[in-house]
């Protein structure tokens, strides 16, 4: 018999519900072109999003990639600024002058959003030395993926950061795929824990989607790097289920395939959280969140 | 009179130490010839921190523009302009970031103090000069180091100041003594100096070739020919009112230019000028676009002989027509 959820669990699943769900309904608009400016749907991204989320304090920073949807949702706690944003309007999360590919949130800790592969990785370097030469609290998270981990400023960033002892976190998103190639298809295989150790950087990885195993890792990892004074690098397997921004020629999948009207899970596999979530929690409690989720307008209620 | 590097790094060090809580960073800032000479003696005071990091300038620069996000004031300083070809990414990307939603009183500051490496024979490798060309691309100021008052000012004004900008170094002129050329007028912005005021000509110095300005407008003034000297910074949009003034009084407008670009803000001027005002006599000095590539002494050639011909000649073909 499965063991009753605490409080806080139900919110994170909620949590992850909510992210799926606001992404179906940005898809949906997607597919009838609502939006001028393109955009990335990060659907796979849930629970990593939902854990990194939940494991920020007051104090910390959040540096994104262009596929930031599901972390600026997460944020935000609510469809509505992001979505406004999106139609570049004043009230959008940030007065609609950033787009999608850019969108910082900086009230919600959402320091910067790069659209250039690496192009992050630096900044956030200077993010956490700023930290550190003004004693503030806290750390720097940045989000990061196996293409982008391709340029050279990942390399740097690792070995500035393990210089200066900043405290960040380097948080790879392996979805295997760069615009429509998959690693196979475009480099060798990088170890990134071997790349890591060559410059005393610790290391953990993330599989299988699971976002309580994901909070859980994650609170280790803030712990250490703020104990140790040290970046630390995660690497999480992860599949971004739907085309790399609007039709694209060579996409495997498409969001035309990817319907609401199908329910929240888009895969069974562990490549879907809400797949993950759904094994975990059961049918029930699956449908109960579901039927929550649905009901809502798109704000968050807690 | 004190050599350029040795002034430039006094008024370097002189300005620094009115700034607290810096980040001051580079390669061998601290070590070595202290990057030849721009950063001896700089000081670990007022909450200041001194870094000397490894060899990775995209870093670098992205570094300066998270320091700068999260309000602390920085310098990079850097050893060549080709250096910064790296961080060119940083320059136009993350500053247009910050730029489209950040107000600049809430950044800190980020300055790239970085020598440009024009004193010829460098080979093909190490003799970028055009800072006109990144911050034309970025739309981010550039000031270049002259002479003493201009840099006193520049330094004043803009280092410590929210945002980002270039302040540039010749190397060129290391070792000659600084220029110390009494000043008519200096733009709040640092845009542009004036050096003198002369009804007959006006001429305009665009990167490093103020030098060479002021001596054309020695040679100039030794056959009566009196001179406005100007030095314009690449700040955009530029306001060249005082220089559109003086053109209209004098007619004739003398532009040097000593950068390798073929894309010049001297150029912008130029056509400015001659829409606005007609029949100015325009002389161009830049460096054409026979630019080698190879080893060589690499310096903008100003024939002060054919400019005073060709002024010579304007002057009378008017004082026929009256």
């Amino acid at each position: 018999m499965r063991k009753a959820l605490t409080d806080q669990e139900r919110q994170l699943v909620l949590e992850v519900f909510r992210l799926r769900y606001w992404q179906h309904r940005m898809n949906e608009d997607l597919k009838k072109k609502k939006f001028k400016i393109p955009i990335h749907v990060a659907i796979g991204h849930e629970a990593l999003a939902a854990a990194v989320s939940r494991v920020m304090l007051k104090e910390d920073q959040l540096v994104l990639t262009h596929r930031n949807m599901a972390y600026n949702l997460a944020r935000a706690g609510t469809l509505e600024e992001v979505y406004a944003e999106y139609q570049l309007s004043p009230a959008g999360a940030a007065g609609g002058k950033l787009g999608s590919m850019n969108l910082a949130d900086r009230k919600r800790g959402v320091v910067y959003s790069s659209s250039v592969l690496g192009n992050n990785i630096p900044v956030a370097c200077g993010l956490a030395l700023a930290k550190q030469v003004k004693r503030d609290p806290g750390f720097v998270i940045v989000l990061t993926g196996d293409g982008a981990m391709e340029e050279g400023p990942f390399y740097e960033g690792l070995v500035f950061s393990k210089t200066i002892r900043l405290r960040m976190l380097i948080l790879v998103e392996n979805n295997d795929m760069s615009m429509s190639s998959t690693i196979s298809q475009r480099r060798c295989d990088i170890d990134v824990q071997a790349l890591c150790g060559s410059v005393g950087i610790p290391f953990r990885a993330l599989r299988g989607n699971d976002p309580f195993e994901y909070l859980s890792a994650l609170r280790a990892v803030r712990s250490l790097a703020l104990e140790q004074e040290t970046p630390v690098c995660m690497e999480a397997q992860l599949g971004s289920i739907n085309q790399h921004a609007g039709p694209t020629p060579g996409w495997p999948t498409d969001p035309k395939n990817i319907s609401l009207e199908r329910g929240l899970v888009v895969e069974e596999t562990d490549r879907d959280p809400l797949f993950v979530l759904k094994q975990r929690i059961g049918e029930e409690l699956f449908e109960e969140f579901s039927n929550q989720v649905l009901s809502e307008s798109g704000s968050m209620v807690s | 009179m004190a050599t350029y590097i040795v002034a430039l790094n006094q008024l370097i060090v002189s300005r620094l130490a009115q700034i607290p809580n810096m980040v001051l960073y580079g390669e061998n800032i601290n070590n070595g010839s202290h990057i030849v000479g721009m950063t001896r003696n700089l000081k670990a005071e007022n909450g200041t921190r001194i870094i000397n990091v490894g060899n990775c300038e995209t870093t670098h620069v992205g570094v300066g523009f998270g320091l700068l996000l999260n309000g602390v004031s920085c310098i990079l300083f850097a050893k060549q302009l080709d250096f910064m070809l790296l961080g060119l990414e940083h320059f136009v990307n993350t500053y247009n970031f910050i730029r489209a939603h950040r107000e600049a009183g809430s950044l800190g500051s980020f300055t790239i103090c970085v020598i440009v490496c024009d004193q010829g024979f460098q080979g093909p490798q190490s003799s970028f000069n055009g800072l006109g060309d990144i911050c034309s691309l970025a739309r981010v100021p550039g000031y270049t180091a002259t002479n003493l008052k201009e840099a006193e000012q520049i330094l004043r004004t803009q280092m410590g100041k929210p945002g980002f900008r270039f302040f540039a170094l010749s190397q060129r002129l290391f070792q000659t003594e600084i220029l110390d050329l009494e000043l008519v007028h200096a733009a709040e912005d640092s845009s542009l100096f004036q050096y003198s005021e002369g009804s007959d000509a006006s001429i305009v110095c665009f990167n490093f070739s103020l030098p060479a300005g002021h001596l054309l407008r020695a040679k100039l003034e030794e056959r009566g020919i009196e001179c406005s000297l100007f030095s314009a910074h690449q700040v955009f949009p530029p306001n060249w009112e005082r220089i559109k003034s003086s053109v209209l009084k004098t007619r004739r407008l003398v532009v040097l230019d000593d950068s390798k670009s073929a894309n010049l803000l001297a150029h912008t001027l130029l056509s400015e000028v001659v829409r606005e005002i007609p029949s100015v006599q325009t002389i161009v000095l830049t460096r054409g676009s026979d630019v080698e590539f190879g080893v060589c002494p690499d310096q903008l050639q100003v024939d002060a002989d054919s400019v005073i011909q060709q002024l010579e000649s304007g002057i009378a073909v008017e004082r026929q027509v009256r």
